[in-house]
C-alpha cells in the first residue's frame, strides 16, 4: 500500500494517539513514585490499547481470507493495520516504562519490535518496488504463473528456430498451447521495428495489421544455420531453461544484445527476423527473472512478519492472562 | 516473422486457478505461520508441564531475594477462592518486619511495593527512589502539618536544609555544647610536646579514629589506658535523641569517630603531674578519685621520709606587704599530707585540669599554705579530717565540680554517615575549618555544599537518593518475625 497524501487522515489520527500517550505516560512518570509501571492503571491501559492494537493489525489476515464479509473496506483495513500497528509499539513500550523485563515479557518485546521493524520495511518496499517494477519490466506476468510463461517461452524459441534450420530434434508440446508462449503469436506480424506492444493503441495498431498476409518462410541450409544451432543449443537453450543459474551472457542485457549483434554478422539477412524473436524471448525472460528477484524482496518479508505476528499475539494473551494473577 | 503481443494472448496464457495452486512462497507462509505459533506455545507448555513460573515475572528479583527466584509462591500467594495471586505486604512481613515512619505522623498508608520495587533486577531494594521519599516530605504540609522538619524536601539537591547542626537557632549561630576547651589551630601546627619535649606536627589522626580502629595513637599513653576510671564513655558523650531513626543494620564501628580519650589522644603530651617529689601524674578522673590519689601518695611518701616533716621558709615564697610565718617549723604527718595535698590540689584544679575542663573553682589557698598559716586553711582542715576516715563525705563538698564533656558522637543523629566509606579521603578537605578554629564553640562538622561536591545527580557523581544517609522505617520498634525457610529445602525444590 502506498504511504501517500490518502493516508493523511490515518496518519494524522495516529499522531494525536501517539502525542496523547506521550503525555500520559511523561505524566505517569512524573507523579508516580517509582516511575511507569505495567501494573499500574496507566500502564494497564497502555497495555490493553496496545494489545488491542496488535489484535487489530493481525485480524487483517482473516479479513483478507474472507473478502465478502461487510465490514469496512479492505484499503481502510489496510491503513489501520499499517498505522495502529506501528502505534502498538510505543504503547507497549509505555506499557512497561522501556523495561523488558522477565523472559516472557523480553520475548514478547523483541517479537514486537521484528514484527513492527518487518512491517515498516515492508511498507518501505511496497512504496519503492513497485514503481521499479513497472518502469523496469513491461512484460511483467503473475507471479506464480512465471515458471510456466517460462517454458512457453523455451517452447516457442524452440519452434522458431526450428522454423528456419529445420528439425533439429526438440520435443514438441501437443497440448495445444504452444501458440501462447509468451503471449505473441507469429500469425499476424507487424513491423519488423515494432517494440513490444502493451497499449491499446498498440494492441490497436497490430490488430490493424493483421490483415498483412504472413511472410515466407525460408528453411537455410545446414551449413548456414549453423551457428544459429550451436547458439541456441549451447547457450540460449540453456538459459531459457535454467535462467536462474548465474554467469550466463544472456542474463546481461548490453551482452546478450552483442551475442545477437554477431550473429546477425553470421547469419543470412533472411534469419535475421528469427534473430529478432530470438532476441525478444530471451529479453522477455530475462525481465521474468528480474520480476522474480523484485516478487522476493517484495514479499519475501512476510515471511518473518506473519509468523511473528502470530506468535507474538498468542504469546500476548498468555501474558495478559498470568499478569492479571500476579 | 516478428513476435506480436495482444491483451488476448497474455490472457491466454495464464491459469485463471493459478491462485489456487500452492507455491513455494505460499507453503513457506503457511508453514511459518503455523510453526512460530506452535513453537512459543510448546515453550509456554514446557514452563507449565515443569511448574516454572519465573517465565512470568516481570523481571529478575534483587540480590536480597535471588535466591527465592524460584519461589514464586513465597510472596505471591493465592487467595482462597481467587485467581489473584499478587504480592502482599504480609509475605514480605513474614520475613522482615517494616516498623511504621514516625507512624503518629503519617497520614498515608504504603504498601512495601509503593517504595520496594520488585522483578527489576539484581538491584538493591534498599535503594529506593527519591520519589518515595518525596511523596511526603516533598510536601510535608500535607501529610504532617506540624512537622518541625523542613517542608520541602525533594531530593539532596532539591529542598534540602543545611544539617540541623550547622542551622543558626533564632539567629544564633550554631556552636558546639562541648565543654572540653581545645584549640584546634593550635593544635594543627608545630607544637611542643609537653613543657620541655621536642616540637612535634601533629594531624588529624593523632587524636582522632574511629571506634574500630586500634586506639594505640602516637601519644597515647599506656598507664592510662590500662587504668580503670570511675566514669563511663557514655558519661562524655551526648546522647542520640531518641526520635532518630537508626538504620537497621549494626554498626561496624568504623562509621563514627569515638571521642578522643585523654588516655589515647592527650597523655602523651599533657602531663598530670602534681608534685616535684613524683614523677607520675594523677589518675584522669574525677576530683574525688584525684583527691583520694594524692593523700594516698603523700601519705606513703611522708611515711618514708620523715625528714620532711621539718620545713624551713623557703625564702623565695617572701610575698611582699605580707606578715612572714615562723622561719622554722615541724609538722605531724597528718597535717603535712593535709598541706602537700591541698597545694597539688590547686595546681590541678586552677591549672592542669582546668586548661582543657571547665571546672568550678575553688578558692586558692596555696598562698597561705606557702606562709605556713595553713593551721587556718580550710583545705588543710579538710584534709585533716579526710586522713581521719572522712574523705568522701567532707571532701566532696568542697571538691570542685568538673562540666561534662558533652563531646557530640553523631553531628548528624537523623542520618548515618560512614567516615570509612571516605577513608580515601583527607580530614582536612572536608573539615577545613579545623585548620583555623581556636574556640571550642566551633563546629568542625562540614556543610551540606561540602557533601553535594559528590553526592550529587548525574554522571562523575556518586548516589545522592535520600536512602544513602536516611532510613525510613523505625527500626527500633522492629520485631522479630518467625523463620519461614528452610535451607535444604529452597534450595532444592520449587518452581
Amino acid at each position: 500500500m502506498l504511504i501517500d497524501r490518502t493516508q493523511r487522515g490515518w496518519g494524522l489520527g495516529s499522531l494525536g494517539i501517539f502525542a496523547a500517550a506521550l503525555v500520559m505516560y511523561f505524566l505517569e512518570a512524573w507523579i508516580a513514585p517509582q516511575g511507569p509501571r505495567g501494573g499500574s492503571a496507566m500502564g494497564l491501559i497502555f497495555g490493553v490499547v496496545g494489545f488491542a492494537f496488535m489484535i487489530f493489525a493481525a485480524a487483517l489476515g482473516a479479513r483478507k481470507r474472507v473478502p465478502t464479509w461487510r465490514i469496512g473496506r479492505a484499503k481502510a483495513w489496510m491503513r489501520g493495520h499499517l498505522w495502529l500497528g506501528l502505534l502498538s509499539l510505543p504503547l507497549v513500550l509505555f506499557h512497561g516504562g522501556f523495561h523488558f523485563g522477565g523472559t516472557l515479557t523480553r520475548v514478547l518485546m523483541w517479537l514486537l519490535i521484528a514484527t513492527v521493524a518487518s512491517g515498516v520495511y515492508g511498507a518501505a518496499l511496497q512504496n519503492s518496488i513497485p514503481k521499479k517494477m513497472t518502469a523496469d519490466i513491461p512484460l511483467e506476468t503473475i507471479y506464480d504463473e512465471i515458471s510456466h510463461v517460462r517454458k512457453l517461452l523455451r517452447e516457442e524459441a524452440d519452434r522458431t528456430v526450428e522454423s528456419i534450420c529445420g528439425d533439429v530434434g526438440f520435443a514438441k508440446d501437443v497440448s495445444g498451447e504452444s501458440q501462447r508462449a509468451g503471449g505473441f503469436t507469429a500469425l499476424r506480424p507487424i513491423a519488423a521495428s515494432a517494440a513490444p506492444l502493451r497499449t491499446s493503441a498498440a494492441v490497436s495498431a497490430g490488430a490493424s495489421a493483421a490483415v498483412a498476409p504472413a511472410a515466407e518462410i525460408i528453411l537455410l541450409s545446414e551449413a548456414e544455420s549453423a551457428p544459429l544451432r550451436k547458439f541456441y543449443i549451447e547457450e540460449m537453450r540453456p538459459y531459457l531453461e535454467q535462467s536462474k543459474s548465474r554467469g550466463r551472457r544472456l542474463a546481461d542485457e548490453a551482452r546478450a544484445s552483442s551475442v545477437f549483434v554477431s550473429l546477425r554478422t553470421l547469419l543470412p539477412a533472411a534469419a535475421h527476423n528469427t534473430l529478432a524473436d530470438l532476441e525478444d524471448i530471451c529479453d522477455e525472460a530475462r525481465q521474468l527473472l528480474r520480476q522474480e528477484r523484485l516478487h522476493r524482496w517484495l514479499h519475501g518479508w512476510l515471511l518473518l512478519h506473519i509468523p511473528l505476528s502470530l506468535a507474538l499475539i498468542l504469546l500476548g494473551a498468555v501474558h495478559a492472562v498470568m499478569a492479571l494473577r500476579y | 516473422m516478428a513476435r506480436t503481443r495482444t491483451t488476448k494472448t497474455v490472457a491466454q496464457r495464464i491459469d485463471l486457478n493459478y491462485f489456487k495452486r500452492p507455491t513455494p512462497f505460499k507453503r513457506a507462509k503457511l508453514w511459518l505461520a503455523i510453526l512460530a505459533p506452535a513453537i512459543a506455545l510448546v515453550w509456554i507448555g514446557w514452563h507449565v508441564l515443569g511448574r516454572d513460573n519465573r517465565v512470568y515475572s516481570s523481571g529478575r528479583l534483587s540480590e536480597a531475594h535471588a535466591v527465592l527466584e524460584k519461589e514464586c509462591a513465597a510472596c505471591h500467594v493465592q487467595q482462597a477462592g481467587g485467581y489473584s495471586a499478587s504480592a502482599a505486604d504480609s509475605a514480605c512481613l513474614a520475613c522482615h518486619d517494616g516498623p511504621v515512619h514516625h507512624a503518629t505522623n503519617v497520614n498515608v498508608t504504603l504498601a512495601c511495593a509503593d517504595c520496594h520495587v520488585e522483578h527489576r533486577g539484581r538491584v538493591n531494594l534498599v535503594a529506593t527512589k527519591n520519589e518515595s521519599c518525596g511523596q511526603c516530605h516533598g510536601d510535608l504540609s500535607t501529610a504532617d502539618r506540624d512537622s518541625r522538619y523542613f517542608k520541602h524536601i525533594r531530593t539532596f539537591a532539591d529542598g534540602h536544609p543545611e544539617f540541623a547542626a550547622l542551622r543558626p537557632i533564632a539567629g544564633v549561630p550554631a556552636s558546639d555544647t562541648g565543654t572540653i576547651k581545645l584549640n584546634h589551630a593550635m593544635h594543627m601546627r608545630l607544637i611542643r610536646r609537653g613543657p620541655s619535649g621536642p616540637m612535634v606536627q601533629l594531624d588529624c589522626v593523632t587524636c582522632h579514629a574511629t571506634g574500630a580502629t586500634n586506639p594505640n595513637l602516637t601519644y597515647s599513653d599506656a598507664k592510662y589506658r590500662a587504668a580503670n576510671v570511675s566514669y563511663k564513655d557514655s558519661d562524655v558523650v551526648l546522647q542520640i535523641p531518641q526520635e532518630s531513626l537508626q538504620g537497621p543494620r549494626p554498626i561496624t564501628g568504623r562509621e563514627l569517630m569515638t571521642p578522643p580519650k585523654f588516655a589515647n589522644a592527650c597523655a602523651g603530651c599533657h602531663l598530670l603531674t602534681f608534685d616535684k617529689r613524683s614523677d607520675a601524674g594523677v589518675p584522669h578522673d574525677k576530683p574525688q578519685v584525684i583527691h583520694a590519689y594524692l593523700v594516698k601518695k603523700f601519705s606513703e611518701y611522708v611515711a618514708s621520709h620523715g625528714a620532711e616533716l621539718h620545713e624551713v621558709q623557703d625564702p623565695q615564697r617572701h610575698l611582699t606587704g605580707r606578715a612572714n610565718g615562723p622561719v622554722r617549723r615541724a609538722l605531724s604527718p597528718a597535717q603535712w599530707v593535709a598541706e602537700r595535698v591541698a597545694v597539688s590540689e590547686e595546681l590541678l584544679w586552677h591549672k592542669t585540669c582546668s586548661q582543657c575542663h571547665a571546672i568550678s573553682m575553688t578558692p586558692l589557698q596555696d598562698v597561705r599554705i606557702a606562709r605556713w598559716d595553713a593551721g587556718n586553711a580550710h583545705g588543710a582542715t579538710r584534709i585533716t579530717s579526710s586522713l581521719t576516715g572522712n574523705v568522701h563525705e567532707s571532701g566532696a563538698a568542697t571538691l570542685p565540680e568538673v562540666a561534662a564533656a558533652n563531646i557530640t558522637l553523631q553531628w548528624l543523629p537523623q542520618s548515618r554517615f560512614d567516615h570509612d566509606a571516605h577513608r580515601g579521603f583527607s580530614c582536612i578537605g572536608c573539615h577545613q575549618n579545623a585548620l583555623t578554629s581556636t574556640e571550642t564553640l566551633d563546629i568542625l562538622i562540614p556543610g551540606i555544599a561540602t557533601c553535594q561536591k559528590c553526592h550529587a545527580p548525574g554522571p562523575e557523581h556518586t548516589e545522592s537518593r535520600c536512602f544513602e544517609c536516611h532510613t525510613y522505617h523505625d527500626w527500633a520498634k522492629r520485631k522479630e518475625v518467625k523463620p519461614t525457610f528452610t535451607l535444604p529445602a529452597l534450595r532444592s525444590t520449587g518452581k
